[in-house]
């Protein structure tokens, strides 16, 4: 399409120094990452030292090895897998439809059902009284306290109806109703379609911020076979925290040798944990990213 | 806004009550009142029955088993991840013991403190609490409402043989213990093999021998103590011919801190008490200025590392593997060096200025309180009172911290207690390893009674060289705790901390501006009218009342 | 076409409209949407029972609330808690650096996303692209106590890579981690390079809906690249940058404790404290759910202002707004 017609001069400059731009965006963000990985596979004493600047020095896997040799490790991926669909798609089934409704003009209450929403993202009651409701609906301890809680968030729903509101044309919507159409029709039939990068965005907002969350977990979870991965990992790391100074008054003397010596694998552990629980979300971008490209939903109603 | 808010749970009660069924009705309304309705039923009782004639009746008062038909309980206690508490042989063998078994539920050990929140929060509250850190202000709180249950007449009344004997053998344990009302609420870790209020500083052994300084002639005063430091600026003790040597590691000084306020007569860096019983608040004492003169000092000549303020421990302990440290702390020399445990790294003799006659030393309290409670919900207080008690025996003490007998040692004299290693199963990389698999005391307070006794033939060469070190260094200078372990009252406690909140941050604030001289020592006099404008004297004066009721107790 | 004449049916129908005829219409908008009732009754029903159920917690802010008497059971204390932290001696210097890294947040940090992602999509889909957009989304990822670690390291006077390179080009590093000076900055860029190619997303998508049509015709006319962007790209993200900056505004007096507290040392306290931390730090003192909650409140009153002033704004001077 676009591409037959020849670029002007001034274009290809334009489009050199965008290329130099995001080139110059890669390199500031690609070193630090390249530092984490090297961390994670180098002796700890050089990474504090500074010695270690790039390339891993000293290598070692301790870090992978301490985080593999436990076994609820894989227990945690498959579970927080779990928690991640499941939480996602309870997600977008209460935001997509909700933004969509705000998104009407024609909907008589929109303005109060705005106004209650957008209260809660100011005042909250707090984890107790939260933890209180989970309780007495017999959540805790299940899956669905790590869900329903969480079922959607004002400022995901938001930023969909803008999305709604400034993509689907209002005469689709104003048609569909002449030909007789009804609003849940129009909906699932025309909408639902052409909303394929907000989805994506959305599954992606949610699903990563199911898979990075512990809190709830913490909370709400007694049973350790129901841990998602970011509480197994949290576990593996706790061992490396008691470390400190020493100050603690019921440490022994045996007990500080136990934690010095972990302490040197807890850098080590610290970045490893890291790789470990974030490759696999990384890995999911790239397939996400072809939703986001220009043109897809006009270019499918119209063509 | 107040109006608004009691709307909004109005309009959901009604939502409820109009949407769902009746069962769901008083579910709601439970919400709604939240742990009111749990509360109401232990509050007002401000004498609690303590357990009842049934559940005395299944506890034998002597031997094994504690009780006659099985029971279970349930205890909450922080998991370190190293093993499940239920396949810990420590638990088992104790359960074969006592007839007594457990359910358990173990937060990790950094979200227990959020969990036990959530716990009292709710009323749903565990049996016992293990190695649980009740704060004072938990036992003090929940203690009142009927929540913790008072355990001082199971003791008297012969549940508790084992503790009984401690108690009364040392009458500051029970003091110390008891909350102002009069009542134990939890029971301590009494630690007879601390020494060490804060870990010591070491001085770099290779430093001492590059510039063949004895340890006999350590420094004994400050003036001496800066004169070594200097050398080990100049002389590049560590021989790499760079000038890269540290004086005097440090991280934010909370590390160095008391070891070197000792030198101006100062026995805590918070809140102590001298031996005329009067309570001083470390902060705005003249001994603090002198300390605060001194270290700057030490930092204008570049004797005190000046990545001090910003550097985590982690950086420090780098340092100090690539030898350029001199003197610094840590539980031992060789956790900042590196490698094996090793003899050449002295512990730094207190140090004292021309201000006293000898340096002011702590020394650890031998006491944590907390450790372990049991609450209204228990059906066996009796029983579970027994239970504990064997850990303030000899071989239950022993039985939770090295596990049962034949796995990680044996014992060799059973007359005297000597003990020794059994060959480590080739799975683990270390004794303290296989250890945490054993018993839940790794790392946490239990509620124990740890007597020299326990490590008699277990000490390697390493530890008696450092017990040596502690006796010449540390007992030899009558040391005494900065401050006994006592209870405020809620009411104390709360004036406390709003008074702390903001006089903290201002005190650690113009540490480090004396320190790093971005504010002169001609400041002081202001500092210190700021600190008392923030209510210092008020909490020395909450201090003094609250030693007084101790010691009169 | 269509809306126009649907619109002169409405006007036609207003107009001759009683008052009885107005309530008719009422009606029977609702009663035509009725299904959009039910798409909301999820998000409704969520909202009611998870968020406004708990909201009675709110009360412990006027109270002094203690665990075991419950909430509706702890004593009232009135406005104790907010005086208590009005009075408090750093009280204007946390508003200020609250504000101050808020702002300066906001300033550097909202636009940078929208940068690039115009940028990422002025370029073919191909390695290139998708590589860029996967490395700057990755440091979103990063937990906070390794970037606060990774900082520390990269800043420190005697080994970091940023003093060296600052030395090595003959100029004196100033100190990074301990000059009150620096705070800020250390905290916003670092919060940039985490953030800015997670905030590329949501812009990406919004991009996504430009009519390629416009381009075509665009290009037809001779427009250059730029132009387009100018007069094609950016006005069909307007909304959402509209929005989001409202969104932002909303949130202003909330910085998050987290990588602060293990960024801040004695020596930059002066301009690291914030309300956050000082919640947080008054918290580990004694477990003060009032004075958290109390504190919490009035930040959210705060930016509950706020956020209602900038959309007020934003409703008279464009089109887009959050009601």
């Amino acid at each position: 399409m676009a591409a037959v017609i020849k670029e002007s001069r001034s274009d290809r400059i334009f489009l050199l120094l965008n290329y130099v731009y995001l080139a110059i965006a890669l390199i500031c963000v690609l070193y630090p990452l390249v530092y984490i990985v090297s961390a994670s596979i180098s002796s700890p004493t050089y990474v504090n030292s500074g010695e270690m600047w790039l390339f891993p020095k000293g290598i070692t896997f301790e870090g992978y090895q301490r985080v593999f040799e436990n076994q609820s490790i894989w227990q945690g991926y498959a579970n927080t897998i779990l928690y991640t669909v499941v939480g996602t798609l309870v997600n977008l089934l209460v935001t997509i439809p909700a933004a969509y409704a705000l998104s009407r003009s024609d909907f008589v209450g929109r303005g109060f059902f705005m106004a209650m929403f957008l209260v809660t993202m100011f005042f909250s009651g707090g984890l107790i009284p939260t933890y209180l409701l989970v309780k007495n609906l017999g959540l805790v301890n299940t899956m669905w306290a790590l869900i329903l809680p969480g079922a959607a968030s004002v400022w995901n729903i938001i930023v969909a109806r803008t999305f709604f509101q400034s993509t689907i044309p209002k005469e689709l919507q104003e048609a569909a109703h002449i030909d007789g159409c009804t609003n849940l029709r129009l909906f699932w039939k025309i909408v639902i379609p052409l909303s394929a990068p907000i989805i994506a965005v959305m599954a992606l907002f949610y699903g990563v911020g199911h898979w990075n969350s512990y809190f709830n977990a913490l909370v709400y979870l007694n049973d350790e076979s129901k841990y998602p991965l970011q509480m197994v990992l949290r576990q593996i790391l706790v061992l490396q925290e008691m470390t400190g100074s020493g100050i603690g008054a019921a440490t022994s003397g045996e007990a500080a040798m136990a934690m010095n010596q972990r302490a040197d694998s807890a850098a080590l552990l610290k970045y490893a944990v890291i790789i470990v629980s974030t490759l696999p979300i990384i890995a999911v971008y790239p397939f996400l990213q072809r939703y986001f490209v220009q043109g897809v939903m006009i270019g499918s109603v119209k063509g | 806004m107040k109006g608004s808010f009691r709307t909004h749970s109005g309009s959901s009660t009604s939502f409820f009550q109009r949407f769902k069924a009746p069962r769901t009705a008083t579910l709601v309304l439970s919400i709604v009142l939240g742990t009111s309705l749990l509360a109401g039923c232990s509050s007002g009782s401000s004498e609690p029955q303590v357990g009842s004639a049934e559940s005395a009746a299944n506890v034998n008062k002597e031997g094994f088993p504690i009780v006659k038909e099985k029971i279970t309980l349930s205890m909450m206690g922080p998991d370190v991840g190293m093993q499940n508490w239920k396949d810990m042989p420590a638990f088992q063998e104790m359960e074969k013991l006592s007839n007594i078994s457990f359910k358990f539920e173990n937060p990790p050990l950094d979200s227990f403190e959020t969990k036990k929140n959530l716990v009292f929060a709710s009323g749903e509250y565990p049996d016992i609490f293990y190695a649980s850190s009740l704060t004072q202000a938990d036992e003090v709180n929940y203690g009142s409402q009927g929540i913790l249950l008072p355990l001082e007449d199971l003791i008297d009344n012969g549940y508790a043989p084992n503790l009984k004997k401690v108690l009364d053998e040392n009458p500051a344990i029970r003091k110390s213990i008891t909350t102002p009302d009069g009542h134990i609420y939890s029971l301590p870790v009494i630690n007879q093999q601390s020494i060490w209020y804060r870990s010591p500083m070491w001085y770099n052994g290779d430093f001492l021998e590059a510039l063949n300084v004895k340890e006999a002639d350590l420094p004994k005063t400050t003036e001496e103590l800066y004169d070594l430091l200097v050398r080990f600026r100049d002389e590049d003790p560590n021989g790499n011919g760079k000038k890269d040597e540290i004086p005097l590691a440090s991280v934010k000084l909370d590390d160095v801190r008391s070891w070197l306020l000792g030198a101006w007569g100062i026995y805590g860096e918070d809140i102590y008490n001298d031996a005329n019983g009067k309570v001083h608040f470390a902060r705005t004492e003249d001994g603090y200025r002198e300390f605060l003169t001194y270290m700057n000092r030490l930092w204008s000549e570049k004797l005190l590392d000046h990545e001090t303020f910003s550097q985590t421990p982690d950086q420090k302990k780098a340092k100090g593997a690539s030898n350029q440290l001199g003197l610094f702390q840590d539980w031992h020399a060789y956790f900042t060096h590196g490698g094996k445990p090793t003899t050449k790294d002295p512990m730094f003799i207190p140090v004292k200025s021309d201000a006293v006659d000898k340096p002011a030393v702590a020394i650890h309290p031998g006491l944590s309180t907390g450790a372990f409670a049991i609450t209204e919900s228990n059906p066996a207080p009796e029983a579970s009172l027994r239970w504990v008690d064997y850990m303030y025996s000899y071989d239950g003490a022993m039985l939770f911290d090295k596990g049962p007998e034949g796995l990680i040692y044996e014992t060799v004299n059973k007359e005297d207690h000597t003990k020794k290693w059994k060959p480590l199963p080739s799975e683990y990389n270390s004794r303290e390893d296989y250890r945490g698999t054993l018993t839940p005391n790794y790392g946490t307070p239990a509620p124990t009674l740890l007597s020299p006794d326990l490590q008699k033939g277990l000490k390697e060469d390493f530890d008696l060289w450092v017990d040596k070190q502690n006796e010449e260094k540390i007992l030899a200078y009558d040391p005494q705790p900065p401050f006994p372990i006592l209870y405020l009252t809620p009411e104390e406690q709360s004036e406390i901390s709003s008074l702390r909140a903001d006089m903290d941050t201002y005190i650690q604030q113009m540490e480090a501006k004396f320190v790093t001289g971005q504010e002169p020592l001609s400041g002081w006099d202001n500092y210190l009218a700021t600190v008392k404008q923030m209510g210092s004297d008020r909490i020395i004066e909450i201090y003094q009342a609250a030693y007084d009721r101790w010691k009169n107790s | 076409m269509q809306k126009n004449m649907s619109d002169t049916v409405q006007v036609k129908g207003r107009s001759q409209a009683s008052a009885q005829d107005k309530r008719h219409t009422f009606w029977k908008r609702i009663s035509r949407n009725w299904e959009l009732y039910l798409l909301i009754a999820p998000a409704f029903l969520y909202f009611l029972i998870f968020h406004y159920g708990p909201m009675y917690g709110i009360q412990i802010a006027f109270k002094n609330f203690l665990p075991a008497r419950g909430i509706t059971d702890s004593p009232w204390v009135g406005f104790d808690h907010f005086i208590r932290f009005f009075n408090s001696y750093y009280f204007w210097d946390l508003i200020r650096n609250t504000l101050t890294i808020s702002l300066y947040q906001l300033i550097v940090g909202f636009p940078l996303p929208i940068l690039l992602a115009l940028a990422f999509n002025e370029i073919r889909n191909g390695w290139f692209k998708r590589t860029v957009q996967t490395v700057t989304y990755a440091p979103h990822f990063i937990s906070v106590v390794v970037m606060a670690g990774i900082i520390v390291t990269f800043l420190s006077p005697s080994t970091g890579i940023i003093v060296k390179m600052i030395e090595w080009m003959g100029f004196s590093s100033p100190a990074f981690l301990t000059d009150p000076a620096w705070f800020k900055t250390m905290y916003v860029l670092s919060g940039v390079w985490q953030s800015t190619g997670w905030g590329t997303i949501i812009y990406l998508a919004a991009l996504s809906a430009v009519d390629p049509q416009l381009h075509e015709a665009a290009i037809v006319d001779g427009a250059s690249r730029w132009r387009r962007i100018w007069s094609i790209n950016i006005p069909t993200i307007i909304p959402t940058i509209t929005i989001l900056l409202i969104l932002n505004v909303g949130s202003i007096l909330g910085v998050g404790f987290e990588k602060i507290l293990l960024l801040q040392n004695p020596l930059n306290m002066s301009s690291s404290d914030v309300i956050d931390t000082f919640v947080y730090r008054t918290g580990l003192l004694n477990v003060q759910y009032s004075f958290s909650t109390a504190v919490g409140l009035f930040n959210s009153v705060v930016n509950a202002l706020l956020l209602i002033a900038v959309n007020q704004v934003a409703r008279k001077t464009s089109e887009h707004s959050l009601w």
